[in-house]
């Protein structure tokens, strides 16, 4: 791959859910779509997560006090469109994506921990999703394997997981068939933007050094985001979240719904082949460099004493895990923005590119793409992205120089 | 699959119990490599019921996942290729505790 091409109307950079999805949605609208990806597709966050369909407010909002909280519920009306984007969406790609949403539950174990429950279910009723506060006798009923010392739960009908293996394959290979062209094997390597507001971008890969010249840039890089902004001097307020999950060895079907605590981190599931996951955003350790600085191109290493915590909470939660063998824990690393609200969109100082990064992209990643590929198509955004444009955060690009 | 045998030397054998019948492994050896030396060299099974070989050999694929126990010890699930192979060890490439 050397030399020069005009022929694209994107540029994506970034071959994982956003980027696939996105250039999925955008070849289907008639876009040229290129994707250039560093390593191979779906090697990110998203082929490293949970893959919990999780649509209840997350204990993330709720456990820096009320005013968060309340920002925090803003994101439901989010979780409500994506929850429909999940119940179409083996049926939009046309293939099996061990998708289940047979339930959710975010249990508590103390009495302080159901009035969180209910403050909760309370905010996401008025935004008119269905939870429901069950109990410890309800809870009992629903999940009799769960510990009997749970104080109770709040329910959502509607929660549930899928198979982050095989989700971003589905969309790029779809997106092939429309058209796109997806490069693996091949990085950004340099952005700068012309005099006519026209994008330059320089593709390092396989073969070498590509220039491609394009109005539009999509950075749908994860947590390597603020890196590649910066070659344009713009700041996105995006950090890393480096984090842990784990499984277990198979067993008969046990655990039919997504597990989440309200008080502590955890989320827990079990496969389509019978292996429990578990996790709930404890952190693993981000490899330094030498300067200690933050190595963000090596994978973080699994923190052993957050590890024991994690299965603990997880053990407490469900005691008949203690019978489980640990098959093996890694690590991924995404990204949170400054407010935990994603960042969606156009970028003010920069017309013409667009980012979408920050929070819980395997659960929202897909109504992201959607909402974002009309923005690109239609010029404009969508009412429902509002709340997550890159322009809440324009003051930080105040001093940008461009072109 | 067969031990070199030419211009090798090994300690004496052991007999190692592995899905009821007896194999020899040499001390030194691991259990995955007695599972390789048994009749079927099945490891695990995957998601349709059909059985998987090693992979990686050092630790960290998982696909040599066994259930093994040492004597009378309960029955932890290891992965083969980490294990070495002991008197009185035994293994199980199915959930022993599921069995009839
Ligand atoms: C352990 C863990 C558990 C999680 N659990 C959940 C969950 O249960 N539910 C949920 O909703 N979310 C979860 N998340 C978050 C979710 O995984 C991410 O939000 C989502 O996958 C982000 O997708 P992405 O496409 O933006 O990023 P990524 O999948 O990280 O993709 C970014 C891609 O950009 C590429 N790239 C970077 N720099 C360049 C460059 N210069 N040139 C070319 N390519 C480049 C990278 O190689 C990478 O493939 C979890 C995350 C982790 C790490
Ligand atoms: S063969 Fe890969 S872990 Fe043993």
């Amino acid at each position: 791959m050397t030399g020069e091409t005009s022929k694209f109307d994107i540029l994506i950079v970034g071959g994982g859910l956003v980027g696939c999805a996105s250039a999925w949605h955008l070849a289907r609208l008639g876009l040229k779509v290129l994707v250039a990806e560093r390593g191979h597709l779906n090697s990110g966050a998203s082929g490293q997560n949970a893959g919990s369909l999780h649509f209840q407010i997350e204990r993330r909002f709720l456990e820096q006090g009320e005013k968060a909280a309340a920002d925090g519920a803003r994101i439901v009306t989010l979780n409500r469109l994506a929850l429909e984007e999940w119940r179409g969406i083996e049926h939009m790609l046309g293939r099996p994506l061990d998708v289940a949403m047979h339930g959710g539950l975010m249990v508590a174990e103390t009495e302080a921990q159901m009035a969180l429950l209910a403050f909760k279910v309370a905010r996401e009723n008025e935004l008119g999703l269905s939870t429901q506060v069950l109990d410890g006798a309800q809870l009992r009923e629903r999940a009799p394997y769960l510990s009997p010392h749970l104080a109770g739960a709040a329910w959502l009908a509607d929660e549930g997981h899928a198979n982050p293996r095989i989700l971003v394959d589905a969309f790029a290979e779809g997106a092939g068939e429309q058209g796109a062209r997806i490069r693996t094997g091949t990085a950004l390597t340099g952005l700068s933007m012309a005099r006519d507001g026209t994008y330059s971008a320089v593709l390092s890969g396989p073969d070498g050094e590509m220039r491609v010249n394009t109005p539009r840039v999509l950075l749908a890089s994860g947590h390597w985001v603020p890196r590649l902004a910066g070659m344009l001097g713009l700041n996105v307020p995006l950090y890393a979240a480096p984090l842990m999950m784990s499984v277990t060895d198979r067993t008969e079907p046990v655990l039919p719904y997504l597990i989440q605590h309200v008080g502590a981190r955890l989320s827990m599931k079990q496969t389509e082949d019978g292996n429990l996951l578990i996790g709930g955003g404890w952190p693993s350790r981000l490899a330094r460099r030498a300067d200690g600085t933050p190595d963000l191109d090596r994978p973080a290493a699994v923190e052993m004493k957050n590890l024991r915590a994690n299965l603990a909470v997880a053990a407490r939660v469900m005691p008949g895990l203690a019978q489980r063998s640990l098959l093996r824990t890694w690590t991924g690393t995404t990204c949170i923005s400054a407010d935990q609200l994603p960042i969606v969109g156009e970028i003010p100082a920069a017309p013409g590119l667009f980012v979408a990064a920050g929070g819980s992209l395997f659960t929202l990643g897909p109504v992201l793409a959607r909402l974002l590929a009309r923005t690109i198509a239609e010029g404009s955004a969508p009412e429902e992205l509002s709340m997550f444009l890159p322009r809440r955060f324009a003051h930080l690009d105040a001093f940008a120089v461009l072109p | 699959m067969r031990r070199i045998e030419q211009g090798v030397t090994r300690p004496e054998p052991i007999a190692v119990e592995i899905d009821g019948a007896s194999v020899m492994a040499h001390p030194g050896e691991t259990v995955a490599v007695a599972v390789l030396a048994s009749a079927s060299r099945r490891f695990r099974d995957d998601r349709s019921g059909a059985p998987r070989g090693m992979f990686c050999n050092m630790g960290t694929c998982s696909e040599c996942t066994v259930w093994a126990a040492l004597g009378t010890s309960p029955w932890r699930r290891v992965r083969g290729c980490l294990v070495l192979a002991e008197p009185t060890l035994r293994i199980s490439t199915r959930d022993p505790e599921s069995r009839p």
